[in-house]
């Protein structure tokens, strides 16, 4: 059933486009919202992976060959909530009707990459997907044709390709050690290989390609342009899922159902996860740009997720995975808090805004939730992921690792609590004094965010038990 | 492997790793962005040439074709976007030049 979740947005694209091109413009946006609510409810209700025997039947002859652990289904949640978030968050800002039903084809051509690379177990149809993801956000960022935009997708696109060229080199290298492109094969293979040297450099510039792609901090480049030039709903749809997918998951699926743990690798992880911490913590707090300001906590809040990955321990890999949902449901509302803020006040330059609470009182009460989220503020749901990764660092003898991780959360809630003081609060400027609080689908997508962060906090043990522990039955193949 | 194969592989390998090395050269010494793509695409066909080798070396020579039609489809997708990108910068900046572009820093 879950080969459905790939096929149904490429075959809505097809029906959106083909036949009743003019009839069917208005409902694009319907078809989009229908997609990621039916994904949120598959993975929400049907847990053994059943959801029904009719589609089962219908899409058995197409069977990709596909695997669901509870770490897939986590990204697939995630990917179902963003994508709902945004389309709302384009259809408030953007009124003009062939432009939305153009972006809407765009985006669902990227909820069906983003599903693929969640769901293949073959490290080919990986790279696939991956392109097909590339491809729908380089078209997203310069969606609005403004020079910027053009400018940020250019680098994004030279970073990415070399990034491709790396990841190829490395599929090139593992086919000719194991003889196929399949996990398991590789995985079997690489665990007996004769030629070590060969397969030590296979896997260090994969390590590589998903750095770049998931914008660690040395290999950040693209990032902080793409996310701040892009339109708002797309840097809502980068952040929250396009590198945490493309880059992120792909490590955490890499690292530990392929390669496997070795020292190296291990300290590889633990080095590039801190300098993503810290140096990406203090570059955010330079910034007086609201959208450059989150891209930077972004790459330091990745940089938690790739410490976790590195201790290897069940509690580490629990405590990475939840971030990882945290971080795109958190950085997710951020994102849409600054469009709200940039769709009324027309600038996003914190320096030129203050006292927007009084005006925006929903927009500046989630803002405040996500920002003490992020910082890791208990009970919300931040706090516990991060407790999680520290304590594993911690449990794993990486002390200077733990000691610096917690030491880096105080910088976190620097930046945002000078966020918060120059965006939220405050007297309000005079020029100002007009605006008024955003429209329904800012509303609407901020409430829901807010609430999954508070829930995810106050439910925190029954999620451990029920979601994240789980994870261990991620497999090796 | 045998002597044949060996012998292949380390010729090729040379060949692939001139392409990687011009391509890299080429994207990183030059300010034009159209010869930017042009580089990539260089790096790209030596990675195409690794695979094809891979496969011939490791006895998969058909599943390596198939995997180098896929990749040579997608790579295709994605210059072709990324020229659209050139020519929006080019609508701004009446000009290729990579020097032209500065106004995203910090």
């Amino acid at each position: 059933m879950y080969s459905s979740l790939i096929l149904i947005p490429f075959f809505s694209v097809i029906v959106l486009n083909l036949p009743f091109r003019t009839l069917m413009k208005k409902s694009a946006f319907w078809v989009c919202i229908a997609l990621s609510l039916i994904q949120i409810f598959a993975v929400l209700f049907s847990p053994t992976g059943s959801l029904g025997n009719l589609t089962e039947m219908f899409f058995s002859f197409l069977r990709v060959d596909l695997w669901i652990d509870n770490l897939s289904r986590i990204m697939l949640l995630c990917i179902g909530i963003v994508l709902f978030t945004a389309a709302w968050v384009q259809k408030e800002l953007s009124k003009d009707e062939e432009r939305q039903f153009n972006f809407m084809n765009v985006l669902l051509l990227l909820l069906a990459g983003l599903n693929g690379i969640v769901l293949v177990r073959d490290i080919f149809s990986l790279y696939v997907f991956l392109e097909i993801t590339a491809v729908s956000s380089f078209i997203l960022i310069g969606f609005n044709k403004e020079r910027d935009a053009f400018e940020a997708a250019f680098k994004y696109i030279i970073l990415s390709v070399i990034a491709t060229a790396l990841m190829l080199t490395s599929i090139g290298l593992l086919l000719m050690i194991a003889g196929d492109t399949s996990f398991a094969t590789i995985s079997a293979t690489l665990k007996t290989s004769p030629d070590k040297l060969l397969a030590m450099f296979a896997v260090a510039i994969f390590l590589c390609a998903a750095f770049i792609k998931g914008g660690v901090m040395p290999f950040h480049g693209w990032l902080p342009d793409a996310y701040s030039a892009s339109p708002a709903s797309v840097s809502v749809i980068l952040a929250g899922v396009v590198t945490k997918t493309v880059g992120v998951y792909t490590l955490i699926r890499i690292v530990y159902s392929v390669f496997g743990y070795s020292p190296a690798l291990t300290l590889i992880l633990l080095i590039v996860g801190t300098l993503s911490v810290v140096l990406g913590a203090l570059a955010a707090l330079g910034q007086s740009d609201f959208k450059r300001m989150l891209a930077y906590s972004s790459i330091s809040q990745v940089g938690y997720i790739v410490l976790g990955l590195a201790t290897g321990s069940m509690l580490g890999l629990a405590g990475a995975v939840f971030h990882l949902f945290n971080h795109s449901i958190f950085k997710s509302l951020l994102f849409v808090n600054s469009a709200a803020v940039e769709s009324s006040t027309g600038t996003r330059n914190m320096d030129n805004l203050a006292g927007l609470a009084k005006k925006m009182p929903v927009t500046g009460t989630t803002s405040i939730l996500a920002s003490l989220s992020c910082a890791g503020i208990p009970p919300l749901a931040g706090f516990w992921s991060k407790l999680l990764i520290i304590v594993a660092l911690w449990m794993g003898k990486f002390y200077a690792f733990a000691i610096i991780a917690a030491l880096a959360s105080i910088l976190t809630l620097a930046y945002f609590l000078s966020l918060q003081r120059r965006v939220f609060f405050g007297k309000l400027r005079e020029d100002l004094a007009h605006i008024k609080e955003s429209g329904f689908g800012f509303l609407l997508s901020m409430t829901i965010l807010a609430l999954i962060t508070i829930g995810a906090g106050l439910g925190f043990p029954f999620i451990l038990n029920s979601f994240l522990l789980p994870v261990k039955t991620i497999s090796g193949g | 492997m045998s002597g044949e194969i060996t012998h292949i592989f380390w010729s090729f390998g040379l060949f692939i790793v001139m392409l990687f090395v011009i391509g890299l050269y080429c994207v990183l010494m030059t300010y034009n962005l159209v010869r930017a793509l042009i580089g990539l695409e260089i790096l790209i066909k030596g990675v195409t040439l690794l695979i094809i080798v891979a496969g011939y070396v490791s006895g998969h020579i058909a599943l390596a074709q198939s995997l180098v039609i896929t990749l040579i489809v997608i790579e295709v997708v994605v210059m072709t976007v990324a020229v659209g990108i050139v020519f929006g910068i080019r609508h701004y900046n009446e000009s290729l030049d990579t020097r032209a572009i500065e106004k995203l820093k910090g």
